[in-house]
């Protein structure tokens, strides 16, 4: 029992973090334990948990998807100017999902089949899916959002927001294919060590394109569930999230060099800084100083998570 | 320097760019080719291309800097703050110059230390020393007194005095990385950690310093930009980052690391500067900007590649991991 529990433990270095944040936010705070804060805090998050699976799946490769956020942005801005013209829902939904796998595809085929560096490719389609989402919103929210997008962000079942249901939804099934199919083991084995996933005869550039294609579309799904949760698309949405999402994946415990890492961790990454935010909103701390504790805490989360890694081998 | 000398050079390739580009818009506009409009294009890049220039080491090492717009940010407003309340311009000046450097020492042995990737513990200090920096000003915007503005609209010998800083930086890192001891172990230690530290090469003090270095770039640039903006905003440094990695990668110098070239990040930022002029006389929409500048990065790697796969079919077969990221 002790042992397990001390396993888990160095399995998820975020969950003692997760914990003492909780009880010192519940004992600081008569409200944090409030079922209305505890809604907010899970719907606000929904779109950074969909995102934050995609890069995971990146960074069990060895990648990063810089682009991530802001195609967030533009495939909201293109939902939503398409829901605003046709009021179709599931027209929106499809135009987000395949405006994030455009995204990824594009990812996928520069880096996977031409040999790019993960990094400037995406740091170039992130400026690309920018610059995509300001131009056609013209820099200001997208008007005319559905009424039935508005009331799915507001929707709770049993307590739950069903946007926060999609996300956990998305992380149970991107688990499911990460834990049990062979494109799961693929990818860790192509993030541990890529010469050896070339010799035992992968296709390791389908298996590239198709984990940047898997994050694009991720990307596209959070961006709609970004509408609903907003009321509007905007086009800035993506552009403060970048860091959070990063910076939950790798408290989580995954490792940017590949092979190492797991959905759970970055459930518990998002889990620790989204509780880090709300309780330092409940207390009052101004946003910059939030910043500054933000930033550490990802640090020396990372830094502990590299060492208990280590530790392992 | 004979012919040959001149076609290795790792900036060549950037600088016909920027020529073709300066060709180009000389012919659409007739401004293009006036000596104001020039100043005023190598003004514009000297903020993004004295930033490049400390940011060559950083990525020579493997490295890679996420922080120096928010150093930048703590400078620019450590300057306006220390300028406002005690009103001594030669104060401000050594506190902007030190704190750079000292943020970018921090960076420098976080990573050495703890040994957490650099891009993560830029990252984590970019917040930090966002944070660190509104914290200073509590989110205030701060004018700065117009006798400063030398800084950013002075010049001197009728060359402008950023151009000017521009200049020195450009030399002075083109000297430290060709002709000193410092930027040969930048180069070994990029090319191969593993053998710098067999030949026992002081791998750590050279990191720190190069990092220290960044943060010296970004609080001269910060300087500039403040004098130039004529007060501290908000806003200042955000994307910074991407643009003056931008600017190095067109430069020539590789993200894997070992080699590059100092003029070759300046004539990138000027580059990307000349991009901006010329959507500019285009009258194109300032959020296209963006897009050109994506693809304008994609396609100088894809050519780098594809250069590479033509002198070496096998490259593309044999792609492995230490590419980096």
């Amino acid at each position: 029992m002790k042992e397990a529990l001390s396993n888990q433990l160095k399995q998820n270095p975020a969950m003692p973090m997760l914990a003492v944040l909780m009880i010192l936010f519940s004992t600081l705070s008569p409200y944090f334990f409030d079922a209305i804060n505890m809604e907010s805090i899970a719907a606000n998050n929904a779109v950074i948990l969909i995102a934050a699976v995609g890069m995971t799946l990146v960074f069990l490769t060895g990648g990063i998807d810089l682009s991530i956020a802001t195609v967030i942005s533009v495939s909201a801005v293109m939902a939503g100017v398409i829901m605003g013209h046709t009021d179709n829902v599931l027209l929106g939904v499809l135009t987000a999902v395949s405006v994030g796998a455009a995204f990824g595809l594009l990812n996928g085929f520069l880096i996977g089949f031409l040999g790019l560096s993960p990094f400037i490719t995406t740091m170039g389609t992130q400026l690309i899916a920018r610059g995509i989402a300001f131009s056609v919103s013209e820099g200001i929210a997208v008007q005319g959002t559905p009424e039935p997008v508005i009331d799915f962000g507001f929707a709770l079942v049993m307590g739950i927001p069903k946007i926060t249901l999609v996300s956990f939804a998305v992380l149970l099934i991107v688990g499911f294919l990460v834990a049990l199919t062979s494109w799961g083991r693929y990818i860790i084995l192509l993030g541990s060590n890529p010469l050896a996933a070339r010799y035992c005869g992968l296709n390791t550039r389908w298996l590239e394109l198709s984990v940047y294609l898997a994050s694009g579309i991720l990307g596209g799904i959070a961006g709609f569930i970004s509408i609903a949760n907003l009321g509007n698309a905007l086009p800035g949405v993506g552009d403060t999230l970048l860091l959070i999402i990063i910076g939950a994946v790798v408290l989580g415990g995954t490792s940017m060099n590949g092979g190492e890492g797991s959905l759970t961790k970055t459930l518990f990454g998002v889990a620790v800084l989204a509780v880090l935010t709300n309780g330092l909103n409940l207390l009052g701390i101004p946003f910059y100083d939030q910043l500054m504790i933000q930033g550490a805490l990802i640090f020396i989360g990372y830094s502990i998570a590299m060492r208990l890694n280590q530790a392992k081998r | 320097m004979s012919f040959k000398l001149l076609f290795k050079q790792k900036w060549l390739p950037i600088a016909v760019a920027a020529l073709l580009m300066s060709i180009f818009l000389s012919f659409v506009s007739p401004a293009f080719l006036t000596l104001t409009n020039f100043e005023s294009v190598l003004v514009q890049a000297s903020v993004t291309a004295i930033m490049a220039v400390g940011m060559t080491f950083i990525i020579i090492l493997a490295g890679i800097d996420i922080s120096v717009g928010a150093i930048l940010f703590f400078v620019s407003s450590l300057f306006a703050q220390t300028l406002n309340t005690t009103g001594s311009v030669a104060l401000a000046f050594s506190a902007a110059v030190i704190s750079g450097c000292l943020l970018g020492t921090v960076n420098g042995l976080l990573i050495v230390r703890f040994k957490v990737t650099p891009l993560i513990t830029t990252l984590a200090t970019y917040t930090i020393y966002r944070g660190m920096a509104l914290h200073l000003t509590s989110a205030q915007n701060i004018p700065v007194p117009r006798e400063i503005g030398w800084m950013g609209n002075g010049s001197f010998l009728s060359i402008p005095v950023p151009v000017w800083w521009m200049l020195v930086f450009t030399v002075i890192g083109i000297y430290l990385l060709s002709q000193t001891r410092f930027g040969i172990y930048c180069k070994a230690i990029g090319c191969s950690a593993q053998s710098a530290k067999e030949s026992a090469l002081p791998i750590n003090r050279v990191n720190i310093l190069a990092y220290a270095i960044g943060g010296l770039c970004a609080a001269v640039a910060a300087l500039i930009l403040i004098a130039r903006v004529g007060g501290l905003q908000s806003g200042i440094g955000i994307g910074l980052e991407f643009t003056v990695i931008a600017a190095v990668i067109l430069g020539g110098t590789k993200l894997s690391g070992g080699s590059g070239s100092v003029a070759g990040s300046v004539i990138g930022a000027i580059f990307l500067v000349l991009i901006d002029n010329g959507l500019n006389l285009f009258n194109a929409s300032p959020y296209i900007y963006d897009i050109v500048r994506g693809f304008v990065l994609i396609v100088a790697v894809l050519v780098d590649r594809v250069s590479v796969i033509k002198n070496q079919p096998n490259a593309l077969k044999f792609k492995t991991s230490s590419e980096g990221n």
